[in-house]
């Protein structure tokens, strides 16, 4: 598809901005969204192509202004739902208890 | 679907899951050929980027034959074919503003390339 | 249609983990090893022994150029995103840099998982355009008579690029010269010095 994803040759991307002695993970939830996408992928949910094909179908300015492993977690998210894995319905539930606890 | 155990990961992890086949698929190209990329414009997946479409090459390598990830990427099996290593002049996909010298290289599926007959 | 949004990514991330816990489709232990191995066990520091063994043995550097898959794996690194390597050796008259401008292709095995500049899509537009100018911002410069080789990892095979040795390093080891070999050198946005570190 011809897609946000496909940015070779693109202008306007900004400065690249490597970051001095980066760690392999900013933040602990991107750990467990990496986690995640590998346990998923072994467990046969998905293929890798199918996985791919999932983040290029992201809302186009939502892929622009989002991290790596939010890609990664949108289609984990989308494919596990998809295959009946999850239900969004879950997600929702289990986000919203999980809020309360913390509140 | 069972759950990735434990145990299994470090061997997961040094194996991996390699796209390469081992079917016996004749390659349509020889290191050599000249190449035109074939303008497509799929809506489903595909790993042929659009700076290249259209563009000349020339085969420098055959890497073998893979899985096709268009196909894969749908439900619609591994189309084995040959993937080849493909040469572009950077002036032949960017124009002038490019290094005379420069190149790119792309790891093209038979399905994205056709033989230029000049 | 389920569209996770940055503002609650953390509390997402850890709605679903909890929720493939409980219908046993994940097991915690082994989400655990996952990410101990890629944060403690597999880096940069792969590759530069690779690079190093290639600088010291020339039987190894002939084999590592015709079949690079299987001459990584006699160091011990193979396996994901590793599975089919090609490397490309520069020259004093060749380049190459490396980018996966639709996803962030990287070879795992020999440098881990990427930076993020290597996934952004500044890097991922600009390195195949105008690759002599994304060199300038990380500081290299290249003579125009020098040409530059972009792969970019569009399909499944995995590129590592084999830096020059520098000058004024004869009587170093192995392990030295391992010493001098960054990961930027290892994707071509660098070049190997003998004072740089494995540190970028």
């Amino acid at each position: 598809m011809n897609g946000v994803h496909d940015l070779g040759g693109m202008h306007g991307m900004g400065p690249i901005n490597p970051e001095p002695n980066e760690p392999v993970f900013h933040a602990p939830w991107e750990r467990t969204a990496f986690g995640l996408f590998i346990t998923t992928f072994a467990g046969g949910h998905f293929n890798v192509d199918e996985f791919r094909h999932a983040i290029e179908k992201m809302d186009a300015a939502h892929y622009l202004e989002s991290s790596y492993y939010a890609h990664w977690m949108h289609a984990v998210e989308d494919l596990l739902v998809q295959r009946g894995a999850l239900t969004s319905a879950e997600i929702d539930g289990r986000m919203a208890q999980l809020a309360k606890e913390a509140a | 679907m069972p759950a990735l155990p434990v145990e299994n990961v470090d061997g997961l992890i040094a194996t991996g899951a390699t796209a390469r086949m081992t079917d016996d698929v004749a390659p349509r190209f020889r290191p050599g050929d000249r190449v035109r990329v074939r303008n497509i414009n799929p809506t489903t997946h595909t790993r042929l980027p659009r700076y290249a479409r259209g563009k000349m090459g020339t085969v420098e390598a055959d890497r073998g034959v893979f899985c096709f990830n268009d196909t894969n990427a749908h439900g619609e099996g591994h189309k084995p074919q040959h993937v080849y290593g493909v040469r572009f002049a950077a002036r032949d996909l960017w124009g002038e503003q490019a290094a005379a010298r420069d190149t790119l290289y792309l790891d093209m599926f038979e399905d994205y390339i056709e033989l230029h007959v000049a | 249609m389920p569209a996770p949004h940055t503002d609650d990514i953390a509390l997402r991330v850890r709605a679903i983990e909890s929720l493939l816990v409980e219908k046993g489709l994940v097991q915690p232990a082994a989400l655990a090893a996952i990410v101990e191995t890629y944060e403690t066990k597999i880096g940069p520091h792969n590759g530069a022994q690779v690079v190093a063994r290639a600088w010291t043995d020339p039987a190894f550097k002939a084999r590592l150029l015709s079949d690079a898959t299987a001459a990584i794996a006699e160091l011990g690194f193979s396996g994901v995103q590793g599975e089919d390597m090609v490397v490309v050796e520069n020259t004093p008259t060749v380049h190459n840099m490396v980018v996966c401008t639709l996803c962030s292709c990287y070879p795992w095995p020999t440098l881990g998982l990427p930076p993020n500049w290597y996934k952004s899509a500044p890097y991922r537009a600009r390195a195949v355009i105008d690759p002599r100018g994304v060199l300038t911002e990380f500081g290299v410069e290249l003579p125009p008579e020098k040409e530059v080789r972009v792969w970019d990892s569009n399909a499944e095979l995995r590129y590592l690029v084999l830096p020059e040795r520098p000058a004024g390093t004869e009587g170093m080891d192995a392990a030295a010269l391992a010493a001098l070999v960054s990961r930027d050198a290892m994707i071509g946005t660098g070049v190997a010095t003998s004072s740089s570190g494995a540190a970028r």
